[in-house]
C-alpha cells in the first residue's frame, strides 16, 4: 500500500516537472505578443479564445475532431488487421519473405503523402481517400514490424517447442505471435504516428473533405484566421502526444515491458 | 625498522545519502605497504568496492582520510591504475588504442606510446590482437586489455575491483594464475577486491577481511605461502579454512541484510 | 559470396517485375481503368521523355533536403550535446521537444505560407524543424547514456574535461547521432515532398506530382511515385548503410532501433 502512494506521488512530481517548461514558454509567449515584440504570432490567450469560440459558440470544433478521429480509427484498425495478416503470411515461407522484402522496402520508401494523388484519382476527393491514406501510413510499418518480429523470435524458444513435438500451426500461435510482439508493439506505436501524420496531410489535400483538424488548418489560411491555425496545430500536437504517450506507451508497458522483453530508460 | 605504508587509510567513513541512508563504511583503518599484494575480502554489500572507489578518488569520503605516498587522495589521477569488473573498454577504440589512451592523455608522442602499449599488450598475452575491436574479444581477453591499459602508464598502485567476477570459472582460474605471473615480474602495489576466498588466498600477501555493512576491517590474515601457490596444497587449504572462518559469520549477516531489503 | 548476392537481387526483382506486368495487363484488358491507372508502358517512356525536366525538379527537392537537413544536423547536435551534458538544460527543453515533435510538418505549412509565402523559405524552414527533433532527441539520449565507468576510467588515467568530452562523450554519442540522422533524414524528405504539394510554385518533386495531378497528367503522377521509391530507397541503402557500417557496426554497437 505504501508503494502505491509513493508511485502516484512520484508520477505527479514527474508530470509537474514536465509541465513547468511548457507553462513558462506559454507565459513568455503571452508577454512577448502583449508587448508587440513579434506581431505575427497570435497570443496564447487569443488561441484559447478561439478555442472557446469554435467549441462552444459555433460548436464546430467537435465536428472537426470527430471527423479526424473517425477516419484515424478506421484506417488504423484496418492497417493493424491487414498488416499483421500480410506480415504473418509473408513470413511463413522464407523464400516468400526473401523475395518480397526488397519490394516492401521500396514501398516503405515512398512518403505516405505521395500516395494521396493516386488515392484522389482512384478513390475520389472525399473521406475514403483520407482513410486509405491513414491505412497506408500504418500498414507498411506494421507489416514490416510483424515480419521482423517473427524473424527475430529466439531460436531456442522454437527449438524447445520443436523438441516437445509441437506442430507448425500451434507453434505459430503460441510462439511466433507472442514472440513477435517485441517488434510488433513498438511497430504499432510507430505506425500510429505515421497514420496520424498521413491523416493531417490527406485532409489538407482532399478537396471534398469538410471536417477534420487538418482541414481546419488548411481552410483557416484562406480566412487569414491565424488563431484557428495555431489552435489546429495545438490540437494536432496534443492529439499526437496523447496517442503516443498515453495509448501506445501504456500498451507497451503492460505487454512487452512487463514481460521484460524491452526496457525503456 | 618499520616500513612506511604506501597507502594509509585513517578513520574512513562513507555514508550514501538518498532515499534510504546507507552507511557503507564505518571507521576503516588500514595500512598497505609498497610492493604488497593486498586483497580486500568480504561478503557482498560490505562496502569493499566502495572502499576501492574511495581510494581511486571516484567518490569522496564522508569522514576520514586516505594517503598515497604521504599525499592525501582527493580525486582520480594517473598515480593509480584501476581495473573494472565490467572491463570499461572503449568500444570505438582498438585494443592498441585502448592501451595507448592514457599515454595520449599524458601527451606522449604516438610512436613512443605505441611502443609502450605493445610491450604491455605482449605482457598480457594479447599480441596479434592489437587491431581488434573490444566487442570481438572474449571476456578474459577484454580484461587482459583492461589490465594492460591500467599498467601501461606505470601507476604507483594498481586497484582492481573484482576483475574476474564477470568471467566463467575456467577463465577466472586462468586469469588468477596469469595475473600472479605478471605481478611477480614487477611487484607493483596491488589492492584487489574480491568475495572469493580461494582467489584471495591464491593471490594475496595479506588478506583484509571486512565485516558486513557497515564495513570495517575485521581481521588481517598474512599468507606466507611460497609463490606460485598450489590450490590443492595442504597449507593452502589451512589458510583457506582460517579465512573462511573469519568470513563466515559476516556472510550470514550480509544475507540477513539482503533479506531485510527485499522485505520492504 | 557474389553468387549469393546476385541471386538474391534477382529474387528480389522478380516480384517487382511481376507487379508491373500484372499492372500492364490489367490496364490493357481494362480490368483497371487505364485512364486512371496509366499503363507502365506509358509511364516509363514518359519519364524518359521528360528527363531534363525531371532532373530539374529532383535537384530542387534534393537541394531543399540537403540545406534543411544539414542545418538541422548542426543545431541538433549542438543542442543535443548541451542537453545531455547539463541536466537542467535537459529538464527544461525535453518537455518542449517531446510535445512539438509529434506535429506533422505539413500541418505547419499553411502558417508558414502566411508568414513566408510560397517556395523555398517555407519548405526549408519546415524541413529544418522536422529533421531537428529526431536528431536532438537522440543526441541528448546518447550523451546521457554514457557509461559512467568509461568516464571514471578516463578520469583515473589523467583525463581532463576536454579530453573526456572528445574521447568519451563524443564517440559514444556517434552511434546515437547515426540513429538520429537516419530518422531525421527520413522525416525530412517525407515532409519536404509533402510540403511541396502545397507550397511549391514552380519546381520540386512534390510540385511535379501535384501539378501533374491537377492537370490530369496521371502517368506523371505514377512516374513521380516510382522515382521517389527508387531515389529514397537508394539513399537509405547506400549513404546511410555506409555510415552505419563505418561506425556502429564496426564498433559492435548495433542498437535495436526503430
Amino acid at each position: 500500500m505504501k508503494m502505491n502512494k509513493e508511485l502516484i506521488k512520484n508520477k505527479l512530481l514527474a508530470l509537474i516537472q514536465f509541465l513547468i517548461p511548457i507553462i513558462v514558454v506559454i507565459v513568455l509567449w503571452e508577454i512577448i505578443v502583449y508587448f508587440e515584440l513579434i506581431i505575427q504570432l497570435p497570443a496564447p490567450s487569443a488561441i484559447y479564445n478561439k478555442f472557446v469560440y469554435l467549441m462552444f459558440e459555433k460548436k464546430i470544433l467537435t465536428n472537426h475532431i470527430y471527423g479526424s478521429f473517425y477516419r484515424l480509427i478506421l484506417g488504423y484498425i484496418l492497417a493493424i488487421i491487414l498488416g499483421i495478416f500480410v506480415g504473418s503470411i509473408i513470413s511463413l515461407k522464407k523464400i516468400i519473405s526473401d523475395m518480397l522484402t526488397p519490394m516492401l522496402s521500396l514501398l516503405i520508401a515512398i512518403p505516405t503523402i505521395a500516395w494521396v494523388p493516386v488515392l484522389l484519382i482512384t478513390l475520389g476527393l472525399g473521406d475514403k481517400t483520407v482513410i486509405a491514406a491513414v491505412f497506408l501510413g500504418g500498414f507498411f510499418a506494421i507489416t514490416y514490424s510483424t515480419m521482423h518480429g517473427i524473424r527475430m523470435v529466439d531460436k531456442n524458444l522454437i527449438n524447445a517447442a520443436k523438441i516437445s513435438g509441437a506442430k507448425k500451426t500451434s507453434m505459430f500461435i503460441s510462439i511466433f505471435l507472442p514472440g513477435s510482439l517485441v517488434s510488433l508493439i513498438p511497430g504499432l506505436r510507430l505506425a500510429i504516428g505515421y497514420s496520424w501524420r498521413a491523416l493531417v496531410g490527406a485532409e489538407m489535400l482532399a478537396a471534398m473533405v469538410k471536417w477534420g483538424v487538418g482541414k481546419m488548418i488548411y481552410t483557416s489560411r484562406f480566412w487569414n484566421d491565424i488563431e484557428a491555425m495555431f489552435l489546429g496545430l495545438v490540437i494536432i500536437g496534443i492529439g499526437g502526444l496523447l496517442l503516443d504517450q498515453l495509448l501506445m506507451r501504456y500498451i507497451e508497458r503492460v505487454t512487452v515491458e512487463r514481460w521484460g522483453m524491452i526496457s525503456e530508460g | 625498522m618499520k616500513k612506511e605504508a604506501k597507502i594509509k587509510v585513517e578513520g574512513l567513513k562513507k555514508v550514501f545519502e538518498g532515499e534510504n541512508k546507507v552507511t557503507a563504511l564505518e571507521d576503516v583503518n588500514m595500512e598497505i605497504y609498497g610492493n604488497e599484494f593486498a586483497v580486500i575480502l568480504g561478503p557482498s554489500g560490505c562496502g569493499k568496492s566502495t572502499l576501492l572507489y574511495l581510494m581511486a578518488g571516484f567518490e569522496k569520503p564522508t569522514k576520514g582520510n586516505m594517503y598515497l605516498d604521504g599525499k592525501k587522495i582527493k580525486k582520480p589521477g594517473p598515480d593509480r591504475g584501476f581495473v573494472f569488473q565490467d572491463f570499461a573498454l572503449y568500444p570505438w577504440r582498438t585494443v592498441l588504442k585502448n592501451v595507448t589512451f592514457p599515454l595520449e592523455l599524458k601527451g606522449l608522442p604516438k610512436v613512443e606510446a605505441q611502443k609502450m602499449a605493445n610491450k604491455y599488450i605482449k605482457m598480457v598475452g594479447l599480441d596479434g590482437f592489437e587491431n581488434a575491436f573490444p566487442h570481438t574479444l572474449s571476456g578474459g581477453m577484454k580484461q587482459r586489455v583492461g589490465i594492460a591499459r591500467a599498467l601501461v602508464y606505470e601507476p604507483e598502485v594498481l586497484l582492481m575491483d573484482e576483475p574476474f567476477g564477470s568471467l566463467d570459472a575456467q577463465t577466472r582460474k586462468q586469469m588468477q594464475i596469469e595475473l600472479e605471473k605478471i605481478w611477480e615480474k614487477n611487484k607493483k602495489t596491488v589492492v584487489f577486491v574480491t568475495h572469493s576466498v580461494i582467489e584471495a588466498v591464491y593471490l594475496a600477501d595479506r588478506v583484509f577481511v571486512m565485516t558486513a555493512r557497515p564495513g570495517k576491517i575485521k581481521d588481517i590474515v598474512k599468507v606466507n605461502l611460497i609463490r606460485p601457490r598450489d590450490y590443492t596444497d595442504e597449507n593452502f587449504l589451512k589458510v583457506r579454512e582460517k579465512v573462511l572462518e573469519i568470513l563466515e559469520s559476516e556472510v550470514e549477516k550480509s544475507m540477513h541484510q539482503k533479506q531485510e531489503i527485499e522485505k520492504t | 559470396m557474389n553468387k549469393k548476392k546476385i541471386s538474391s537481387i534477382i529474387f528480389g526483382i522478380i516480384p517487382i517485375v511481376l507487379f508491373f506486368l500484372f499492372w500492364e495487363l490489367f490496364a490493357e484488358y481494362e480490368i483497371l481503368n487505364p485512364a486512371l491507372f496509366s499503363k507502365p508502358t506509358i509511364i516509363f517512356p514518359k519519364l524518359f521523355d521528360k528527363f531534363p525536366e525531371l532532373i530539374h525538379h529532383l535537384s530542387a527537392t534534393i537541394y531543399r533536403l540537403l540545406v534543411s537537413f544539414f542545418i538541422a544536423l548542426g543545431i541538433g547536435i549542438a543542442i543535443g550535446m548541451l542537453m545531455g551534458y547539463k541536466k537542467i538544460i535537459y529538464r527544461s527543453l525535453n518537455p518542449l521537444i517531446t510535445t512539438v515533435m509529434t506535429v506533422p510538418g505539413i500541418a505547419m505549412a499553411p502558417i508558414f505560407i502566411l508568414w513566408f509565402g510560397f517556395g523555398d523559405p517555407t519548405i526549408i524552414t519546415i524541413g529544418i524543424i522536422v529533421a531537428f527533433f529526431p536528431i536532438v532527441y537522440n543526441v541528448a539520449m546518447g550523451v546521457r547514456s554514457v557509461d559512467k565507468r568509461l568516464v571514471q576510467a578516463a578520469n583515473i588515467m589523467g583525463g581532463k574535461r576536454k579530453n573526456i568530452f572528445l574521447n568519451v562523450y563524443l564517440p559514444h554519442s556517434v552511434s546515437y547521432i547515426v540513429i538520429g540522422i537516419k530518422l531525421g533524414l527520413a522525416r525530412c524528405w517525407r515532409t519536404i515532398v509533402a510540403v511541396e504539394f502545397i507550397a511549391a510554385t514552380s519546381y520540386g518533386l512534390g510540385y511535379m506530382i501535384w501539378d501533374a495531378y491537377e492537370y490530369l497528367n496521371f502517368s506523371v503522377v505514377y512516374g513521380g511515385i516510382i522515382i521517389m521509391a527508387i531515389l529514397f530507397f537508394t539513399i537509405e541503402k547506400t549513404a546511410i548503410r555506409q555510415l552505419e557500417k563505418r561506425t556502429i557496426e564496426r564498433w559492435g554497437l548495433v542498437h535495436e532501433n526503430e
